[in-house]
């Protein structure tokens, strides 16, 4: 190996370092302490399985190793037939590697063992040691296992393993200095491991014995009682149940409170940034572009990046203290029935703040069937993005009586839900036939979690949204912009009459107003005759049964790139002016009327648009992730088909039972 | 362990139970788990293989047991009860410990 420089001054050599280990032994934190901030997560090409790469600069005495650190993803064997074993193997044979990075068979394995469960945890150094690789095995955890009296004699572990061995804490930062010193003196060791199960299995009790302190064996180690206790309640039918409503209740209502902070400095952001850009660019194409088209397209994006960020901070704070585990236990007994499994848990949960992160996380569900019909669902939770389009509609239906409005809100929610079981359960039993295979899940020990980790996850998870779905947004709302901008329309006749008249009266006030009418007479004319303006009326026939007229329509249609663009869309339409965050607009949009005279949200209309809306895939973006985590576009098109017809014909139900029951 | 009744430890001298006819605290050691290929190689990397030392900890859905003895007493899986009644246990004799 070119590491063992003779040289006594500082040579920089590049190579892989592979971090291997079973799940929930500390890896990630261990990574995080060594690679800092700089890491970033990688797929694997082909696959759903990915990795965290960092390109660190490893110092030791002699050396400065330039090292690219890659932490695979958490498994329990080589040799298991799940993508996530196959991955690991693959590039310990050099022939898989994170997209970015060149597949070569990694200089150095670093395998993380867990010290308090040291003897399973030896299976999976047992297979490595197999592939003759330089290794160095860090005992995780160290600090955890004497509290619970495990002592671990490291010289006779490297002894018996034939390579370093370092007793850390990732949690502390003990022995992670000497960790990356072993490092660069990696080597391959000297001895071997059994290839066969039994027989690795046995080695692995041999060494266990070998390098387990004989005093804890008399009196075994001290019990754990309060995880005992803890694991009782978490998982029990009705306590179980109570805890997870009330922590879900909190995360909930963490997520929708203060969020609500950035959420409002970026909409102000980007609307003094939209302002600013507007007074620069002169008036025209470019201006019209990047003010409705750029900035709020993405400004409509960005502002939910507070919601998901924080999602997935209290996510993986829970899922540091080992709950996460238990509560997909509790979920499990209830998903089942309809056909899916506690691994559906997270992914649900997170598909309330936006679907795209949520079908990302079921790649963690083991079962193919599982995942693809947890991948269907997702999109039915009522993402963040249609919480403005509820707003709207229960403010409609219910003016002035905020408690109503409420409970059509928790309807809405309830709705999803109810739509995605039932989509469940059919699905399984039809194009996805079979059962949800039974749960197996380690059940990780009680702990405080690491905020680094959190934090740097949560920093990943925001990028990959703002890279995904922001530049798939920005593209749409730039074609979206186009289409409802072009082909221009020349002033109406009733227009240029208006200014007219405004132009021979003295009051100000009035002319003013008179100049209003004329410009917004003349949006709504040009709104009805672009592209996306005929698109509507073309398309009106098919919404008529539904209670929708031509703008409404048009709300619908833009919709389906992305939801949250109906309010704005509306807006234009009948306001002619997109500012949606003053009152008086919103009860622009809320009064507004059709061409003939009548209002556009009648009782009718408005219970149907809200049943369209929390049924209907209108997410452009999440179609796209959807084709991509299911293996292709027939899945994306079933998930489109499916949820447009339940839309189409809840939304047409509730409209015909309205106006059947006599209301308008 | 302790808490075996005189009933069961005739049994487990001669037959292997499911995990899922113990009782809260009772251990044993796994003989087989009787489920398929891909479950059984999961479970077994997972630290359940033939000969583990093994405690009940909860009975119900799930069923969480301690990997323990040789093991650290570290590791607690959580198995769906169908899962469960798959794996084939022999009773410690209460005098074994």
């Amino acid at each position: 190996m070119s590491t063992s420089s003779t040289e006594s001054h500082i040579v920089p050599i590049q190579r892989t370092i592979a971090v291997l280990g079973n799940p929930n032994v500390g890896k990630t934190t261990l990574f995080n302490r060594i690679a800092g901030i700089r890491a970033k997560t990688s797929n694997f090409p082909g696959t759903t399985q990915e990795a965290r790469v960092a390109h660190v600069k490893l110092k030791t005495k002699r050396e400065e190793i330039e090292s690219v650190l890659i932490d695979l993803p958490g498994i329990y064997s080589l040799h298991l037939d799940l993508s996530e074993s196959k991955v690991c193997a693959q590039v310990l044979d050099g022939t898989s590697a994170p997209a970015g990075e060149q597949a070569q068979v990694p200089g150095t394995l670093l395998v993380v063992i867990d010290a308090t469960n040291l003897m399973r945890n030896l299976a999976i150094v047992g297979e490595s040691l197999a592939k003759r690789l330089p290794t160095v095995v860090a005992v995780n955890m160290i600090d955890a296992a004497q509290r619970r009296g495990i002592h671990i004699d490291p010289n006779k572990l490297a002894e018996c393993l034939g390579c370093p061995v370092v007793l850390c804490s990732a949690r502390t930062g003990e022995g992670v200095d000497e960790l990356i010193a072993k490092l660069a003196q990696a080597k391959v060791s000297d001895r071997s491991a059994p290839t066969d199960q039994a027989g690795i299995e046995r080695w692995a009790e041999d060494v266990y014995a070998a390098v387990s302190m004989p005093s804890d064996e008399h009196g075994g180690f001290r019990d754990d009682t309060l995880t005992d206790r803890l694991d009782r309640a978490f998982t029990h039918p009705i306590l179980g149940v109570l805890s997870f409503v009330a922590i879900m209740t909190g995360l909930f209502w963490m997520i929708f409170k203060l969020a609500a902070i950035p959420m409002d400095w970026i909409d102000l952001w980007f609307g003094s940034v939209g302002g600013w850009v507007g007074s620069h660019i002169p008036q025209g194409a470019i201006h019209d572009l990047m003010v409705d088209g750029v900035i709020a397209g993405v400004g409509g994006t960005v502002i939910f990046l507070p919601q998901i960020c924080l999602l997935f901070f209290l996510l993986a704070l829970l899922e540091g203290t080992g709950y996460l585990a238990r509560a997909a236990f509790v979920i499990d007994r209830a998903l089942r029935p309809f056909g899916m499994s506690g691994h559906a848990f997270v992914p649900l949960l997170s598909s309330h703040a936006c679907a795209i992160p949520g079908i990302m996380a079921a790649r963690a569900i083991p079962d193919k069937r599982d995942r693809l019909a947890t991948i269907l669902v997702a999109p039915f939770m009522s993402c963040t993005a249609r919480i403005p389009v509820y707003v709207l509609l229960t403010t409609i239906l219910f003016p002035e009586r905020p408690l109503f409005q409420a409970y059509a809100f928790t309807m809405c929610y309830a709705l999803g839900i109810a739509a995605g079981l039932f989509t469940s359960l059919l699905f399984r039993r039809t194009i996805l036939r079979g059962k949800s295979r039974p749960m197996a899940l380690e059940l990780p020990s009680y702990r405080i979690p690491d905020l680094k980790s959190a934090f740097l996850l949560t920093l990943d998870r925001g990028m990959i949204f703002l890279k995904k779905a922001g530049t798939m947004i920005l593209a749409i709302s730039i074609v979206l912009w186009w289409l409802g901008a072009y082909p221009h329309s020349a002033p109406t006749d009733a227009a240029d009459d208006l200014r007219a008249q405004a132009e021979s009266i003295v009051d100000a006030d009035e002319s003013e107003s008179l100049y209003s009418q004329a410009d917004s007479l003349d949006m709504r004319n040009s709104a009805a005759n672009s592209f996306l303006g005929r698109l509507g009326t073309a398309f009106q026939p098919i919404f008529a049964p539904l209670g929708y007229d031509r703008q409404l329509t048009v709300g619908v249609l833009a919709s389906f790139a992305a939801r949250e663009v109906f309010v704005s869309t509306m807006a234009v339409q009948v306001a002619g002016s997109d500012d949606v965050d003053d009152d008086s607009v919103l009860d622009s949009i809320a009064y507004a009327t059709n061409d003939d005279g009548s209002r556009i949200f009648t009782y009718g209309t408005s219970w149907s648009l809200l049943f369209f809306y929390v049924l209907a895939s209108l997410c452009l973006p999440t179609l796209v992730v959807t084709a991509k985590e299911a293996g292709g576009w027939k899945w994306a098109m079933l998930q489109l088909g499916w949820m447009s017809l339940l839309a189409y014909v809840s939304a047409f139900a509730a409209y015909q039972i309205i106006i059947m029951a006599g209301g308008t | 362990m302790m808490h075996t009744d005189t009933q069961t430890d005739i049994e487990a001298n001669t037959k292997a139970v499911p995990l899922t006819k113990l009782t809260r605290g009772q251990s044993g050691r796994i003989l087989c788990t009787e489920s398929d290929a891909d479950d059984s190689s999961m479970l077994r990397a997972m630290g359940l293989r033939p000969d583990a030392s093994i405690q009940l900890c909860r009975l119900g859905e799930p069923c969480i047991v301690s990997l323990m003895g040789a093991c650290g007493g570290g590791c607690r899986i959580g198995l769906a009860k169908d899962i469960a009644s798959r794996v084939m246990v022999q009773l410690d004799d209460s005098s074994a410990h």
